[in-house]
């Protein structure tokens, strides 16, 4: 509506707009017609809501370079604030004040309702073909990686279990025990053997799980960042 | 300068001539013991295909071939054709079969994970694996654990109508039998598979509005469309109707879970005055776990804190946040939510 020429620089109306009128081909003049409240007859009324509501709008979208407050005459103001009878507007105004929707459960029913969805993609066969190939390499490269990380970790149970059972038939001389003499067979880690305790004490240490299931220290959970602090915890905070 | 390159450009230029020749020849001389390998193999192959027949390759006209398919008896559909998977699940039988999920064209399909979430970087790399070493229980090699027999009870007795009666149900309260957990190993380490946020606001039933900020607030939080639901009683004491819609849900998976609990953890929750943890009493025995954030709280996430003032203050609503894990007991759920960066107080709940 309100457009603006561009080559108008912020400095030349505001040299302008205070003094006199600008020239017309600056911006467009039915526009115009409304902001120029110094050559407005003093006793014209504001008639129509439209005229007073684009006069707003392009106060507001000026607001940075005409900076100037639009004092209505005397005149005026008597005939727009003053009507004849105040009790019908009144009750007008405390009714519609009750009823009155908020402006932000408007603006929040309104993108509700209105989702952003785009239309549906549609290529011809190449694109699509080249659309598809794409896909198809990121979900092997997702294959691959989901396989890497899935190994890595048997890798690591592997190796973990290699140890318990090294545990478990080791002496307290660091010897290594035959199955006969450990203990550990079942499902119960503690029982012993032949030799009784003195085998296996560290895979039956293990085993006891002493501390796993309290309670994770606080420091431990950090999510990974690329750039992480120099110390980690700061541990002189206290509550203020 | 030149003049004195000039012999030495000459002489490479030379070399890299004869280069060529005595590599040609070194071959006769060099002798490889794959190299006799390949006079012992047959020529001939199971996998060799034959020549086309001489009157294939007589009648074959490519062109032809296309200006045929261009004018009216076409092989291919025109390039602006879509195929379109069949709007309705017919069933196995049925010839027209919807594609897999994974393809563009499904209609369940769901674009690939956009993103990397930290959290879940930092599961793979640290958690699982410190999970699983904690957890592990050794059995020596050639272990086999007893076979379970039947967990719920027959009916003894003389009666007949015990005869073909379905089994009873697992003793004391509840109509469901607890999970069993398997012994632990690479493959069932623990890990977040959903979660859901609810947000129940009775007061909807009066002004719809409190339905629809609410919805916004969980969009916004969730980056998921909320989901409303219906009271399905009438509660007195909760003030619920029938048939009213009163609460609003929304469940996230993989790339937008991760990227809400990291949310969770490291920004909201420190933010918030005196807060205990997550309460031990929680858990379903199921391995999911809930708790409960008031509504200043929820206002601390920061995609409602950037823009507060477009919510009626009032109106922003408390929720539950219940994590969905893979364990099949409190005590693994608990081990891994606090490996994430969730403290829990109280009695524990096992």
């Amino acid at each position: 509506m309100t457009r603006r020429n561009p080559r108008t620089t912020a400095k030349s109306q505001a040299l302008q707009l205070p003094t006199h009128q600008p020239k017309p081909q600056l911006t467009p003049p039915t526009s115009l017609k409304m902001n120029l409240s110094s050559i407005r007859p003093a006793f014209r009324p504001v008639t129509s809501r439209i005229a007073q509501l684009s006069n707003n709008a392009l106060q507001r979208s000026f607001a940075p370079t005409t900076r100037r407050t639009i004092r209505p005459t005397p005149a005026t103001t008597t005939t727009t604030r003053s009507p004849f009878s105040t009790t019908a507007r009144l009750l007008k105004r405390n009714r519609s004040a009750k009823n009155a929707t908020d402006p932000r459960i408007t603006a929040i029913r309104y993108h509700l309702t209105h989702p952003l969805t785009p239309r549906p993609l549609h290529f011809s066969r190449t694109r699509a073909l080249r659309h598809w190939t794409i896909h198809r390499a990121w979900l092997l490269f997702l294959r691959k990686r989901r396989r890497a990380e899935e190994l890595e970790l048997e890798r690591q149970y592997n190796s973990m279990r290699a140890a318990c059972e090294h545990l478990r038939l080791l002496d307290n001389n660091g010897n290594r025990v035959s199955e006969a003499e450990a203990g550990g067979q079942g499902p119960d880690a503690g029982r012993l053997g032949v030799r009784g305790r003195e085998v296996g004490r560290l895979y039956r240490a293990a085993m006891l799980k002493r501390g796993v299931w309290g309670s994770v220290p606080v420091e431990y959970a950090r999510v990974q960042t690329d750039f992480p602090g120099r110390e980690g915890w700061n541990h002189a905070w206290t509550r203020s | 300068m030149a003049l004195r390159e000039l012999p030495l450009r000459t002489a490479s230029a030379f070399c890299s001539h004869v280069r060529p020749v005595a590599q040609l020849v070194r071959p006769s001389f060099r002798r490889n013991s794959s190299s006799e390998a390949l006079y012992g193999i047959e020529p001939w192959s199971p996998f060799s295909v034959p020549p086309p027949s001489e009157e294939l390759s007589k009648t074959f006209d490519p062109v032809a071939r296309s200006k045929l398919r261009r004018r009216g008896k076409r092989e291919l559909p025109p390039s602006r054709y879509q195929y379109r998977p069949p709007k309705y699940y017919r069933g196995r039988l049925h010839p027209h079969q919807p594609p897999p999920v994974s393809d563009p064209s499904s209609r369940l399909f769901q674009p690939g994970p956009f993103s990397l979430p930290r959290l879940e970087q930092t599961y793979q790399s640290t958690i699982a694996p410190d999970v699983l070493t904690l957890t592990y229980q050794h059995y020596p090699p050639g272990y086999r654990a007893p076979k379970l027999d039947q967990r719920l009870r027959e009916w003894t007795g003389e009666s007949p109508y015990f005869r073909n009666r379905p089994l009873r149900p697992p003793r004391g309260r509840g109509d469901h039998l607890r999970l069993l957990t398997p012994p632990r190993t690479f493959r069932n380490v623990p890990k977040i598979t959903k979660v859901t946020i609810h947000s129940m606001v009775p007061e909807a039933q009066e002004n719809s509005a409190h339905l629809h900020v609410a919805g916004m607030i969980v969009q916004a939080i969730s980056n998921i469309r909320a989901t409303t639901h219906k009271a399905r009683h009438n509660v007195v004491g909760w003030g619920l109707r029938e048939g009213k819609y009163v609460s609003v849900t929304a469940n996230m998976e993989r790339e937008d879970a991760h990227h809400f609990l990291a949310k969770l953890v490291d920004v909201v929750l420190p933010r918030i005055k005196e807060w205990k943890g997550v309460p031990a009493s929680s858990g379903d025995g199921a391995g999911n776990m809930t708790f409960g954030l008031t509504p200043d709280q929820v206002a601390l996430f920061p995609e409602v804190e950037v823009n507060y003032d477009a919510y009626p203050p009032k109106m922003i609503p408390g929720c539950h946040i219940t994590i969905q894990t893979d364990a099949t007991n409190n005590k693994d759920a608990r081990l891994l939510l606090q490996a994430i960066g969730l403290p829990f107080f109280g009695k524990l709940n096992d």
